[in-house]
């Protein structure tokens, strides 16, 4: 206990000094606090009452912890939980360090915690979850996670670590992590179709059926505004919510999170109406306003959700001002291979008007060339942003699709001070 | 059959298309697209029934190593069509996984072997950690930009032609300053990116070496690679 406290305490200082020189936004008490005592994590989560729920996958993590942490809160449970830029080790331990006092989590009953696919293996062990939800598990930067099938050995070693899992019916690569115990999602064969998974893009090329029949079922996910009208089947009752993020892709994760609500004990209406107060979590559809226009900011990460942010583009009216900006930091990916397995063919003839930016700039220009779209090109986010907006009327919805590095940017443009907050430790 | 037609085919079109090889083929198609010239794509999964001497051009990616063991088999029972192909004066490229499955054979971790078809005299040995980042290869066909991503190391033998010299990153290996091999009319090579797109010059030279058996000497009438060298010159700065 004593090599606890000593460990937390040293940490919170190590942060406090790092802030005060300016340095802001670290991990610092975290790593600290783990170098000074290796089980910091497994110590302070076992003091936890309702235990901790772990969210991970490839696309829709962030968005899916914020909804089921809105659901539980609605329901009366304090959850603690992490920023998504804090979903390694350190970022979890610098998370429960500031929710601790004298080695002990004080005023949460719950904590529903958003944790990388690639560090959820070695993570699930410490973090002993009662819950694990995995959202969907696609072709990711392969420079940072490997193969596919390497990231799906780091989940389903979660699952198999936790009590109970809420896994994606429709997913097969997610499916197969079933090992019992398992509340199921899903969609009805129209919105399904619409949501090809990889085994789809680059595997066996027939489409399967379902490999379970999901407990929670998107019925309808129907764009309405800058969100969406989504209507969920569960336990045999019909909910029906306005989401404020669009995309048949939120839907999937609206299931996701209503059916861990339901399997940690929050009423089904409640967890279905609680998802009509939740705004887009930073740059994953959140709506900002700039200069008099709107901005969407639609983070992509991979093919797959690049695919899927496409799919809001052809149903925007044209001409939409579309800006696509592009980085290649380690967080991002330093490959960019991936953009030439988008179908931005797709967009051809769409009416649309597209910039391209970031430090790839080049790249997804020459990408969207091929695929018969024309470009303006401007390396410089602030600029491009400016560009972009000025471009539309007043009042007009554009659309800003950066990856994560040029999203930090981006919101930093957009809402300064808000990316701190996503970076914060 | 049309020979007016330049037939562009893709092997392994999902097992081995895991760093955007399919943007090779895209490359191709619209530089054929944009000069007017007809052509069309087939597509050839593990296991089609395909004769490969009707193609002009073949091009095939990487994959992932449960695939790789699934594509190697294939490779070998086609073996005898593809060296046909290769001897014909097909234009081939083939990318990461399937540049290694030309070789001599790869050696895996544990000491296994998978045969290779021997197109390249080269042999593959799995590596300890992988060689990851943007390549500069300087070529018969200009400076080529790419992004390498592999396990393997490849060994060519002597007297076997390579690619080019490896100025930025490592190629084949990080022993020698070589990238990539050429048979004939048959290009191995890392760099993925997809390797193309970037490197105009490399997608043009592909298309005359393939189209020539079939359709005559050609002349490419040029395109406007501006954007092309722009992002070949962007991704050569980057780490």
């Amino acid at each position: 206990m004593l090599r606890l406290v000593v460990a937390v305490t040293v940490g919170r200082l190590a942060g406090f000094l790092s802030r005060l020189i300016g340095r802001g936004g670290s991990a610092i008490p975290g790593l600290i606090a783990e170098m000074l005592d290796s089980r910091v994590i497994d110590k302070l989560v076992a003091s936890i009452p309702g235990g901790v729920v772990v969210v991970t996958g490839t696309n829709g993590k962030t968005t899916t912890t914020k909804m089921l942490v809105t659901a539980l809160e609605r329901s009366g449970t304090p959850v603690l939980t992490n920023p998504s830029g804090s979903n390694l080790a350190r970022g979890v331990a610098t998370v429960l360090i500031s929710a601790s006092r004298r080695g002990r989590i004080l005023g949460y009953e719950m904590a529903v915690l958003e944790i990388d696919e690639a560090a959820v293996s070695a993570l699930a062990s410490r973090l002993a979850p009662r819950l694990v939800v995995v959202t969907n598990l696609a072709r990711d930067q392969l420079d940072r996670y490997g193969e596919l099938e390497t990231t799906a050995g780091h989940v389903g070693v979660a699952v198999a670590s936790a009590k109970r899992a809420v896994l994606n019916a429709d997913d097969p690569a997610v499916a197969a992590l079933d090992v019992g115990r398992t509340t199921w999602f899903g969609a009805v064969d129209g919105i399904r179709r619409t949501m090809p998974h990889d085994r789809l893009l680059y595997g066996t090329s027939d489409p399967e059926d379902p490999a379970a029949k999901a407990d929670v079922v998107l019925e309808l996910a129907e764009q309405d505004g800058d969100g969406q009208r989504i209507r969920l089947a569960i336990a045999g009752a019909v909910l029906d919510a306005t989401l404020r993020v669009p995309g048949a892709y939120n839907g999937y994760n609206a299931a996701a999170a209503v059916g861990a609500a339901v399997e940690l004990g929050v009423e089904p209406a409640v967890a279905a109406s609680s998802l009509e107060e939740m705004p887009a979590a930073f740059g994953r559809g959140q709506v900002i306003e700039f200069e008099g226009r709107r901005v969407n900011l639609l983070l992509v990460k991979n093919p797959s959700g690049f695919n899927q942010a496409l799919r809001l583009l052809t149903d925007a009216p044209a001409p939409t001002q579309v800006l696509i900006a592009i980085n290649d930091n380690h967080a991002d990916g330093r490959d960019v291979s991936w953009l030439w397995d988008v179908r931005f063919e797709d967009l051809e003839g769409s009416g649309h008007t597209f910039g391209t930016s970031g430090i790839r700039a080049a790249d997804m220009a020459l990408r969207l060339k091929y695929g018969g779209i024309e470009s303006w090109t401007d390396p410089d986010l602030g600029t491009a942003l400016r560009r972009t907006a000025a471009a539309a009327a007043e009042g007009d919805l554009v659309y800003v699709v950066p990856t994560y590095t040029a999203m930090l940017s981006m919101l930093e443009l957009l809402l300064p001070g808000a990316a701190r907050s996503e970076m914060w430790t | 059959m049309d020979v007016s037609e330049v037939v562009i085919a893709h092997l392994f079109p999902r097992r081995m298309n895991i760093y955007g090889d399919t943007g090779n083929v895209i490359t191709l198609s619209r530089r054929l697209e944009w000069r007017s010239i007809p052509y069309r794509v087939d597509l050839v999964p593990v296991g089609a029934d395909y004769d490969l001497l009707n193609a002009d051009i073949v091009v095939a990616g990487g994959g992932e190593d449960t695939s790789q063991i699934e594509v190697a088999r294939d490779v070998v029972q086609r073996s005898e069509n593809l060296r046909a192909a290769v001897d014909a004066g097909v234009a081939f490229l083939v990318v990461c996984g399937t540049y290694q499955l030309f070789g001599l054979r790869f050696i895996a971790a544990d000491g296994s072997e998978l045969p290779g078809i021997g197109v390249f005299d080269a042999e593959t040995v799995s590596g300890e950690g992988r060689i990851i980042g943007n390549v500069i290869v300087e070529s018969d066909w200009g400076r080529l930009v790419g992004f390498e991503n592999h396990g393997g190391r490849t060994m060519l033998a002597a007297g076997q032609a390579a690619l080019g010299t490896v100025i930025k990153g490592n190629g084949n290996n990080d022993i020698t300053d070589e990238e990539g091999a050429v048979t004939n009319n048959c290009f191995g090579t890392y760099l993925h990116g997809s390797v193309l797109p970037k490197n105009p010059q490399f997608a043009d030279e592909l298309l005359i070496r393939g189209m020539a058996r079939r359709h005559g000497p050609v002349i490419l009438e040029p395109l406007d690679d501006e954007q092309e060298l722009a992002a070949a010159h962007s991704a050569a700065g980057r780490p």
